[in-house]
């Protein structure tokens, strides 16, 4: 007569979910990206040059062609820019700092200044485009 | 002849636990600890920072190349005339937002430019994307 059918539904094969788990762990894997981007809220400029205020309560980093940074002609290492910035300020808290970027300038710098802009503690943070700072 | 009792194959099932636990946990990391994003067709190294506002949800971004030409979607164009394909752009979307994705090595007049196009368009704050780091 017929052989009794063996029962083996205790152990259902693991291959099928697996593949679907390593295919679902490659999508994940290559979709996914670590990198924690951050923003930097900016107001963004005015026109021209000359709607910038110029009297004696502001501060000027320049962004030099050359990947320098100065404040006020004084050249500083990006390091010490928000250092430098703070002694330029001091204690007089309604100064505006004014970032001039030179033709030549990364955005780096920039974004670099603007930070340190922030951080200083300045009323007000002006961004213009210069073809080239007047030593 | 002796005969050795077989030992029937019994076993495989067993050693393969361990690899999909491992694997499992491995699925369930990338699930919680990636974010998914969309794919652009432009790639910037962002520019390094370490301030954060914290914005969201920001529907407009352009994108500024490491040699200073600005893509809006899948346009690409130059720097000076953006801001007029940002104001036709936003008055599709009606939003006031936009990000910024500079790369690090672009041009700082580029991205200047550009904000004073957004100012122009209307755009009176711009979000500049940054990466973590000093």
């Amino acid at each position: 007569m017929f052989e009794e059918p063996v029962r083996r539904r205790g152990m259902a094969s693991l291959t099928p979910l697996i593949d679907v788990v390593f295919l679902l762990l490659i999508f994940f894997m290559l979709t996914t990206s670590f990198l924690q981007t951050q923003s930097l809220a900016v107001v963004t400029p005015a026109p021209s040059v000359d709607e910038l205020p110029t009297d004696a309560r502001v501060v000027e980093i320049w962004l030099l062609g050359n990947g320098t940074i100065a404040i006020d002609g004084t050249p500083v290492e990006r390091a010490a820019l928000a250092e430098g910035l703070k002694q330029a300020i001091g204690e007089r808290k309604d100064l505006t700092v004014t970032i001039l970027a030179e033709k030549g300038s990364k955005t780096q710098a920039l974004i670099t200044a603007i930070e340190a802009a922030r951080q200083s503690g300045a009323k007000s943070v002006g961004t213009a485009r210069v073809e080239r700072i007047a030593p | 002849m002796i005969e050795f009792d077989q030992e029937p194959p019994k076993r495989q099932f067993e050693t393969l636990i361990p690899l999909i636990n491992v694997v499992f946990l491995l699925l369930i990391f990338f699930l919680l600890a990636g974010t998914m994003q969309p794919a652009e067709n432009v790639a910037v190294s962002l520019p390094k920072g370490a301030l954060n506002d914290k914005e969201r949800d920001l529907p407009s971004t352009l994108i500024v190349e490491a040699d200073g030409f600005v893509w809006l979607g899948d346009r690409v164009m130059d720097a000076k005339i953006a801001g007029h394909f940002v104001k036709q752009h936003l008055g599709e979307e009606g939003s006031r937002r936009v990000a910024v994705k500079a790369d690090r090595d672009a041009p700082a007049e580029a991205v200047l430019e550009l904000m004073e196009g957004l100012r122009e368009a209307g755009v009176e704050q711009v979000t500049l994307l940054t990466e973590r780091g000093s």
